[in-house]
């Protein structure tokens, strides 16, 4: 990826920064002058010397034991966390139960009366049509699992980040210690979250809660902390100039001020909670992510896309749904009569109980056998045309599989050994300079002690093995998304083309990545890159364009009344201006890349996150708590190492 | 016409009331920003420092510096002056939204820096409101709950609120748009609902900030004729801040001229355009135009015959020079300026150009540079020349 930005960065670089990145460069030489041949002296393997690693696997392994052996009787458990479990259960099970009892016409009636309520006729007819297709899939009970486990959990998720947020929003000390904690959490793969909740809480619903928890929270704390924090001080201070006290000034102006951020911020939550409590299969969320799981687990392509569908329609409901709530809240509208609105609430209210009491009645409150569709039969009928068709020999194309198979021998491996081939401190020292380079000396630690982190714990090979992926990955996505981006931003026709899918696919949750590259290259790691890369597209086409665009149209004009040609302006105007949108698409492309690869290794992906996989499934979580920290040291050395000065808001999916 | 109206009502009012104790009293304040900004007022060796080399030497920028005046009883007192002259931190001192670093300022003899939260709250809600440049509306309500927050703050009810700040709402000129947001709103029409909000809590002082700096020029005139109604109808105290020197020369009965934090020059517009303090201020009113600043109580000398005192037009002493040369030309002769059946002086042509020219000595209530030779004039219509204002 460095040859890909090198140029960019130079183009934009005045004389002086550029001194200055000599001056960094020459600095680190005579650091790596002087460490080298001592290190070298030391330890002479060019592969992670064992004298400098510390196995945690033992006591890791004990204190699990520990816990397994206590959470019947130690009274952190019997009196705190105990407690906290059966709560997070009784609420599930409470909200599920309360599903089930609206029947699939009452949850249906009421979804789309909310829908119409927030978001106008449209998104309330697209909301009623996503839910019967849940249904005509078959998926009705496992969709209500799931909205039950994400209604539990965004409600906390939203609690805690508003309370954080306004914590964080009100004190600058707070803020100041939370915000690069939030950021960190924001850039590290789900898979992460997993182990720790497993060792406290064991494999179950109140694990999966907590993780999507943790996870969902940080966007909603995040937000509202900004929201909080950038209210127009000008208001503030017309407010305080008429006597509000400091209560009056936090309700009336600050709180209305950010709604708009307060409203992006619970659908960041939701959708975010959405993406965990699917991944969160793998340690007992049930529901459709479960279904997902399951099906992949024993190749069958038919029955994932039966359970992948309705999370795909839950996702795109839920983001349209929040997202038009948020406009309609934030705009300039005329003022709307409180007591029509709360008519018309009342009113849909009382609808959606009718609809769901006429059904019981009618004696049908579950989904109708006879209406559901199997889709998995014919689904893997294609799969199976495809794997004999397309799969390879396919005349000079060759065939998925062939290109899965030559992007591994010709691309992965080679990258993989060279990585692992390449001495320890030398990789350090790389990490060192790119990161120093984009960023400050602090980002630049950060990169090489997580890095050597990774070493310490013994797992260096598997993380090498994910960081060649990530970077075969991160390059294909980089070249394609700002190949995209360029030329979205040039014409409008393409943008326009362009949006709708974006919109869609930014909307999914990771997992669902999965069930088509598996039905188009099998498993192993080529899938898994194929995945992060459609994952990370998105994000990168969307900021590179958005950059492009946003780039001064004076400076452009007066390009071209110089006698510019377009490709002059693109390489003189338009990319220098765009750099720092530029390398927020590389952030945010390394960011996404990593947290599908991880998951890859539930398809074949092997390394770091097939440890966390595997040690979840053997109950063998010492492993799986190495791999889990050492995907975090990653993230971070990833984060840090392509970390713009200035950071911007994140996607949230 | 409006602004010499306003003048002399306010220069009435302010008259009779001198006796009485000022509204605002400010004195020897000082607001210093930066580290331990507390030192530098109370050090000698450091107030005596100009403005970059007390930075360089404390870090501290001192944006007000030992200023002090009083705004009187029902007059327009604008402070005016450049951008970083300090203008707008003087006037956040008043209600202490910047909190002075030391000082002494009084509202009708209470002692402000001494207030507690809740007096001084108190101070804001009922006694002094301001009038903020960029409106400081709340986007999230509509026209008549932004016009009314003041007195929900205050702990109004509902409909004795809203029926209030409809009133308030008309007396701006917005009716009909209550239910609209100010997004909605030209920036003219939110500066009305800003001035709405203030006036609505019906306080004793009014505090702009300069209110129509964001505004087009067109927008502005209206809405400093606007200000300019509401004082003639109200006689409410106004402290106005601005940097443009033709509004505060409209709207001012008393302008204090600021300069990196301190105060220049404080004086009635004619004085300050008449006999500038300083080099700076003179430059600073060098465009202005004069004859429409002076009056003629500076221009007049004391009649030089008993026959020049009994003819030709007569004249208010309050009257500008661009009228009495109206009055002047028509005639032909010079025009006498009459206070109360009693002639004061005259003033001649060459008296009028010498002040659009620059020249006249200045605020001098007598002539002093050698006299004339009087052309006796022709036949004086006394009658259409002699409207007094």
């Amino acid at each position: 990826m460095a040859a890909v930005t090198a140029p960019t960065v130079r183009a934009g670089l005045p004389g002086l920064l550029r001194r200055r990145a000599l001056a960094k460069l020459a600095l680190l030489a005579l650091a790596a002058a002087v460490i080298v041949p001592v290190v070298t002296a030391r330890w002479a393997s060019g592969s992670w010397p064992d004298a400098l690693t510390v196995d945690l696997s033992e006591p890791l392994g004990r204190a699990s034991d520990w816990i397994i052996d206590n959470r019947d009787s130690h009274p952190l458990f019997l009196y705190f966390l105990g407690h906290v479990s059966n709560a997070v259960v009784l609420c599930v099970r409470a909200v599920y139960l309360v599903l089930l009892a609206a029947g699939w016409a009452g949850v249906t009636a009421a979804a789309a009366l909310v829908a119409w309520r927030v978001a106008g006729v449209r998104l309330a007819l697209g909301t009623a049509l996503a839910f019967l297709a849940c249904g005509l899939l078959g998926m009705w009970v496992p969709t209500m699992q799931t909205l039950a486990l994400m209604a539990v959990a965004v409600l906390a998720s939203v609690v805690l980040g508003a309370l954080l947020g306004l914590a964080a929003g009100l004190s600058d000390r707070t803020y100041r210690a939370l915000r690069p904690v939030l950021d960190t959490m924001q850039v590290l793969p789900a898979f992460a979250y997993l182990l720790p909740v497993v060792l406290v809480f064991g494999i179950g619903v109140p694990a999966a809660v907590l993780a999507t928890v943790v996870y969902a929270a940080p966007p909603m704390a995040r937000l509202t902390a900004l929201g909080l924090r950038g209210a127009d001080p000008g208001v503030l201070e017309a407010v305080a100039s008429l006597g509000a006290t400091a209560r009056q000034r936090l309700v009336t102006a600050r709180l209305p001020l950010a709604r708009k951020e307060l409203l992006l911020g619970l659908n960041q939550t939701i959708m975010m909670a959405l993406s965990m409590a699917v991944i969160a299969s793998v340690i007992g969320a049930g529901g459709l992510g479960d279904r997902v799981y399951q099906a992949l687990a024993s190749v069958d392509v038919g029955a994932a896309l039966a359970a992948g569908i309705p999370i795909v329609l839950l996702a795109v409901v839920l983001d349209r749904v929040t997202g038009a709530a948020g406009r309609r809240l934030g705009g300039d509208g005329p003022e709307i009569s409180g007591r029509r609105s709360a008519l018309l609430w009342g009113g849909s209210a009382v609808l959606a109980v009718a609809v769901a009491v006429a059904v019981r009645l009618a004696g049908r409150p579950e989904w109708p056998e006879a209406w559901t569709v199997n889709i998995a039969e014919p689904v893997n009928r294609a799969v199976d045309w495809m794997t004999a068709h397309l799969y390879s020999g396919v005349p000079y194309l060759g065939g998925t599989a062939d290109w899965a198979g030559h992007f591994t021998t010709w691309v992965l491996d080679p990258l993989r050994s060279g990585l692992q081939g390449l001495p320890w401190w030398s990789v350090l020292f790389i990490v060192a300079t790119l990161a120093w380079l984009i960023g400050t000396w602090r980002t630049a630690l950060t990169a090489v002690l997580a890095m050597a982190a990774t070493g310490v714990l013994g797992v260096w090979e598997p993380s090498l093995d994910t960081l060649s992926q990530v970077l075969a990955a991160v390059a294909v996505t980089l070249v394609l998304g700002f190949a995209t981006g360029i030329a979205a931003a040039r014409s409008d026709r393409v943008e326009r083309l362009l949006r709708p899918v974006l919109d869609v696919f930014q909307t999914m949750p990771q997992f669902v990545y999965l069930i088509p590259v598996v039905a188009l290259f099998g498993v192993g790691r080529a899938p898994a890159v194929a995945a992060a890369l459609v994952y990370a597209l998105p994000a990168v086409v969307r900021i590179t364009a958005q950059g492009l665009r946003q780039v001064d149209p004076a400076a452009l004009e007066a390009a071209r009344s110089l006698g510019a040609t377009g490709a002059q302006q693109l390489r003189q105007v338009q990319l220098p201006l765009a750099r720092p949108a530029l390398l927020l698409a590389v952030n945010q492309g390394v960011v996404l890349v990593l947290a599908v690869v991880i998951i890859g290794g539930l398809v074949g992906g092997g390394a770091l996150g097939y440890d966390v996989v595997f040690g979840l499934a053997q109950g063998d979580l010492a492993t799986g708590l190495v791999a889990g920290v050492a995907i975090v040291c990653l993230g971070l050395v990833l984060d840090r190492v392509t970390q713009p000065t200035e950071r911007r808001a994140k996607k949230g999916a | 016409m409006n602004a010499v109206t306003a003048t002399d009502t306010a220069t009435g009012k302010a008259t009779s009331a001198a006796a009485g104790t000022p509204v605002f009293s400010v004195e020897g304040l000082w607001k210093v920003f930066g580290p331990k900004a507390d030192r530098v007022p109370a050090d000698p060796e450091l107030t005596a420092l100009a403005p970059a080399e007390l930075r360089s030497r404390t870090g501290c920028t001192a944006a007000v510096r030992d200023v002090s005046f009083d705004v009187r009883k029902g007059e327009v007192f604008v402070v005016m002056g450049l951008s970083g002259s300090g203008k707008s931190t003087l006037v956040r001192c008043l209600t202490r939204l910047i909190e002075p670093t030391s000082g002494r300022i009084a509202i009708d003899g209470e002692d402000v820096l001494g207030m507690d939260k809740a007096r001084l709250r108190e101070l804001r809600r009922h006694r002094a409101s301001m009038v903020f440049q960029h409106f400081g509306l709340l986007p999230h309500r509509s026209v008549l709950d932004n016009v009314a927050y003041g007195l929900e703050i205050q702990g109004v009810g509902r409909s004795e609120r809203r029926s209030r700040a409809r009133e308030v709402v008309a007396k701006v000129g917005l009716e009909g748009m209550e239910r609209r947001r100010p997004g909605q709103l030209s920036g003219g029409q939110q500066q009305r609902v800003g001035l709405a909000r203030a006036l609505a809590v019906d306080p004793e002082v009014l505090l702009f900030d300069e209110p129509f700096s964001a505004l087009d020029p067109l927008i502005r005139r209206d809405m400093q004729e606007e200000v300019v109604r509401l004082h003639r109808e109200e006689g409410r105290t106004m402290v106005f801040i601005t940097h443009d020197l033709n509004e505060a020369l409209k709207l001012g009965d008393r302008i204090a001229l600021m300069r990196d934090g301190r105060v220049v020059q404080l004086g009635t517009p004619e004085e300050i355009v008449g006999s500038p303090a300083d080099d700076y201020v003179r430059e600073f009113v060098r465009e202005v135009p004069r004859e429409q600043v002076m009056t003629v109580r500076t221009a007049m000398r004391a009649p030089a015959t008993a026959e020049e005192a009994g003819r030709g037009p007569a004249v208010a002493p309050d009257v500008t020079v661009s009228e009495a040369i109206e009055a002047v030309a028509r005639t032909g002769t010079p025009a006498r300026v009459v206070d109360d059946g009693r002639c004061l002086g005259v003033v001649d042509s060459d008296a009028l150009l010498g002040v659009v020219a620059g020249t006249h000595p200045g605020v001098a209530p007598k002539p002093v540079a050698a006299l004339p030779a009087q052309a006796p004039g022709k036949e004086a219509d006394a009658e259409a020349g002699g409207e007094a204002v």
